[in-house]
């Protein structure tokens, strides 16, 4: 496949996009262990404080 | 190329195809480069997608070969935008939407096996008030661990100037006529509170960017790290969740009380709204332009099947003025942030890449309330320079003077020396007579000030 790259991404740009990929992969896997931790303890009930916070950054 | 046929002036960036005018109808060229791209564009339903929900400008295909180019595909014929307008002459949410809208384009593609390869406001236009990509062939084909091309440009045009205005002000959206293919997260970064150091979102996004611009290390290399499509999924999900929680802490400004201010009485706002409407009622039109709209008033009252351009030069105002539209769902009026003694300029290669304000259309109609005494007091601009740019402007006026004797023109001289001899309703007559045949002159209850109705000569 030919790809047509006529915009520069910038190498910078490009490296940021494996540390920022790899920070909110980190944070994905810690979010989904909370909520399945939350769900094994808790009945299931409208959205918490906890989740309120979560959902911000 | 056939000598018929105009390249437009600013599509030369993409050697995918460009766009062209021929016998004043607008059609996009598509090379054979772009072939396969396109064909994945139409047959995974991607396009029909985005146009059905208002994100793709329409078009239709043309089997002929208008530019004799051996590399043709197919020839596209966009359906017509009403009026260009550019990331500059946006307020805060207009480039907030047209920001959600690419990203929401983005991901749309990403799920159908395709990506954006750039995602820059002047992509989008606002068509029927909303944000739409007029570029087709913006999309190219996703290839599994291929980092987002457009990452970059995405925070440049759309992220950056977005936090600049919500934590330096709305004037910091200024910015972007200086920078008109984004403002770099090295200019952005330094300007930033430090607060913002502290948001992790931003923190990647722009001040972690800032320090990694430039950085050419051999592990930074196209190819030797992957990026997954989770990844690109997350990340275009958190610059979605970023910009959506970016909104303005409400100010008020000089102006977007202006009709609300006890200096002017209920009786004047409303008998003014009233002549204006009247003559609005009386008058053939499809085109108009309100100059000094304030929070849209007047441009309410034009009949909705006209093109009504709204503009400003105060950003609050015109935000205020959109998120009302918006939510009262009058997608005729396309309000627009205009400094009249400083529109925006032709801008880009050879000047010629993004036209200048006053040069992309003449209006039927031209209103201009309230707005004279700016001009001719705080700007010291004449009344015969004055009725000519008008002129140029409309066929119709529908215009308001505001005597020198009117307590706002009275603030306005009340800290500077009264050189204004020459402000007065019979000069300010003779200058329009020049140009215009008076039709009617109503005044206007509640105050002093007097509404004029000019034709074109």
């Amino acid at each position: 496949m030919m790809q047509l790259l006529y915009l520069d991404p910038g190498s910078g740009s490009y490296l940021i996009q494996v540390i920022i990929a790899a920070v909110l992969g980190v944070i994905f896997y810690f979010k989904t262990g909370w909520n399945w931790i939350k769900s094994f303890f808790s009945k299931p009930k409208p959205e918490t404080e906890d989740d309120k916070h979560e959902s911000t950054d | 190329m056939n000598q018929l046929i105009k390249q437009h002036p600013a599509s030369f960036r993409d050697p995918s195809g460009f766009i062209y005018e021929k016998d004043g109808t607008i059609y996009r060229f598509v090379s054979t480069s772009y072939e396969s791209h396109f064909h994945l564009l139409e047959s995974s339903g991607l396009s029909a997608d985005l146009i059905k929900r208002n994100l793709l400008l329409p078009y239709s295909r043309l089997q002929e070969n208008h530019t004799g180019r051996p590399d043709w595909h197919i020839t596209l014929q966009p359906q017509r935008i009403p009026f260009l307008s550019f990331a500059w002459e946006w307020s805060f949410s207009q480039l907030k939407d047209a920001a959600g809208a690419t990203l929401a384009i983005c991901r749309a593609a990403l799920a159908k096996g395709m990506i954006l390869k750039d995602a820059t406001p002047a992509n989008i236009q606002f068509v029927k008030g909303k944000p739409m990509l007029i570029d087709t062939l913006s999309f190219e084909t996703y290839l599994e661990g291929e980092a987002w091309i457009a990452y970059r440009q995405f925070c440049e045009c759309f992220l950056n100037p977005l936090l600049l205005a919500k934590y330096c002000g709305l004037e910091a959206h200024k910015l972007m006529l200086c920078y008109p293919d984004g403002i770099p997260a090295s200019v952005a970064a330094p300007l930033l509170p430090f607060k913002t150091k502290l948001k992790p979102s931003i923190y990647l996004h722009v001040h972690l960017h800032a320090k990694m611009a430039g950085k050419t290390t051999a592990s930074a290399s196209r190819g030797t790290k992957k990026v997954s499509r989770k990844n690109i999924e997350q990340i275009l999900q958190n610059l979605e969740e970023c910009i959506n929680g970016l909104t303005l802490t409400p100010t008020t400004t000089s102006w977007n009380n202006y009709y609300g201010e006890t200096i002017l009485s209920n009786d004047y706002f409303h008998s003014k709204k009233e002549l204006v409407s009247a003559l609005l009622a009386e008058i053939d039109y499809s085109s108009v332009i309100d100059l000094g709209a304030n929070e849209g008033e007047f441009s309410l009252l034009c009949k909705k099947e006209a093109l009504v351009i709204a503009t400003d030069f105060d950003s609050a105002c015109i935000d205020s003025f959109y998120k009302r539209l918006k939510k009262e769902k009058q997608s005729h009026i396309l309000p627009l942030v205009i400094d009249l003694t400083y529109p925006s300029p032709a801008m880009g290669w050879d000047n010629a890449e993004r036209i200048a304000f006053f040069k992309r259309q003449s209006f039927d109609v031209c209103i201009a309330l309230a707005l004279i005494h700016h001009l001719a007091i705080s700007k010291n601009i004449s009344f015969d320079q004055l009725a000519a740019f008008f002129a140029s402007l409309c066929k119709k006026l529908i215009i308001e003077f505001v005597p020198k004797e009117d307590p706002k023109v009275q603030g306005m001289l009340q800290w500077r020396a009264d050189i204004f001899g020459q402000y007065t309703g019979e000069a300010f007559e003779a200058a329009l007579n020049n140009y215009f045949q008076l039709e009617r002159k109503e005044p206007i209850n509640g105050s002093s000030r007097t509404l004029y109705f000019y034709r074109k000569q």
